[in-house]
């Protein structure tokens, strides 16, 4: 979703992204089911849009729902973060 | 050949999402089929290499099935009961109870959540009642035909039914082995699916 944060993306471009992140073992085939599923909770949105080149092309976007998820799930994120640097600095000082 | 090559992929990946609900089914495909135009409208050259190699990144259609299930929460039709008797009334149970244990057997098929709608058309159709035409076919021969003994030893038969002998056992081998190839067919697909 955070990839969405900024702009709406031409599914293609999303999914190959999603699959080439470092990290992330995943076939794009698989992010698929993952998009359906933010959609049908009402996080992501897609649109069609008209392609200079070819056929009317998919855009996903973020709903407003998802915007909230994801400023939720960031800061929750950083509260984590935050914690598990304080435990390894605190290693760290131990050691 | 190209086209051939993404269409039977998507045939499978049909297939594998098939404990999907149908709106979900033909969305995922959908969007996959999108995502494999886009992929090859950027490899022009359109080879078979490049097809393989564009599948190859979207990835198993038993994987993409697989994650469908887990992220919409459903669980996938695991062969039991209802299977085991489908393929045990279809070839004998019109034998046992005449037409009607055929029918259970059919019914048990159809509503069964594990077998393709094509494969059921051939559990089916392929030849209705299982093995019960062969059954009726072999008691009516034997009222047919009568046998001319000469010391016991049978000489020859005579069928008044006015049928070749050779052609009605050619006819008899087909009805018999009908039925069991279609249960083979069916218990084949199932253990692939448990």
């Amino acid at each position: 979703m955070a990839v969405l944060r900024e702009e709406e993306r031409y599914a293609f471009d999303l999914v190959r992204d999603l699959a080439e992140m470092d990290g992330l073992v995943i076939s794009e085939g698989t992010i698929y089911p993952m998009l359906a599923r933010l959609r049908r909770d009402g996080l992501v949105e897609t649109t069609w849009r008209e392609s200079p080149t070819g056929p009317p092309r998919r855009y996903y976007r973020l709903s407003a729902r998802g915007r909230k998820a994801l400023r939720e799930f960031r800061n929750e994120w950083s509260i984590f973060r935050d914690a598990v640097d304080g435990l390894i600095t605190q290693e760290e000082n131990d050691g | 050949m190209a086209r051939g090559t993404v269409e039977r992929y998507l045939h499978e990946l049909d297939e594998e999402l098939q404990d999907l609900p149908s709106s979900r089914r033909r969305e995922l495909l959908e969007e996959i089929r999108e995502h494999i135009g886009s992929a090859l409208d950027r490899a022009p050259s359109h080879e078979e290499a490049e097809i393989r190699n564009v599948l190859e990144r979207i990835g198993d259609p038993a994987e993409i099935a697989e994650e469908a299930r887990e992220r919409f929460g459903i669980q996938r039709a695991k062969p039991g009961l209802r299977e085991t008797l489908a393929l045990v009334l279809l070839p004998v149970g019109g034998v046992i109870v005449p037409v009607l244990g055929w029918l259970v057997g059919a019914l048990l098929l159809l509503s069964s959540r594990v077998w393709t709608a094509k494969e059921k058309a051939i559990g089916v159709l392929l030849l209705p009642g299982g093995l019960l035409p062969a059954a009726g076919m072999g008691l009516a021969a034997d009222r047919t035909c009568s046998s001319i003994e000469v010391n016991g030893v049978v000489t020859r038969q005579i069928c008044s039914g006015g049928i070749d002998p050779v052609a009605a056992w050619a006819i008899l081998a087909v009805l018999v082995a009908v039925p069991i190839w279609t249960t083979w067919f069916l218990a084949s697909r199932m253990r692939r699916r448990s």
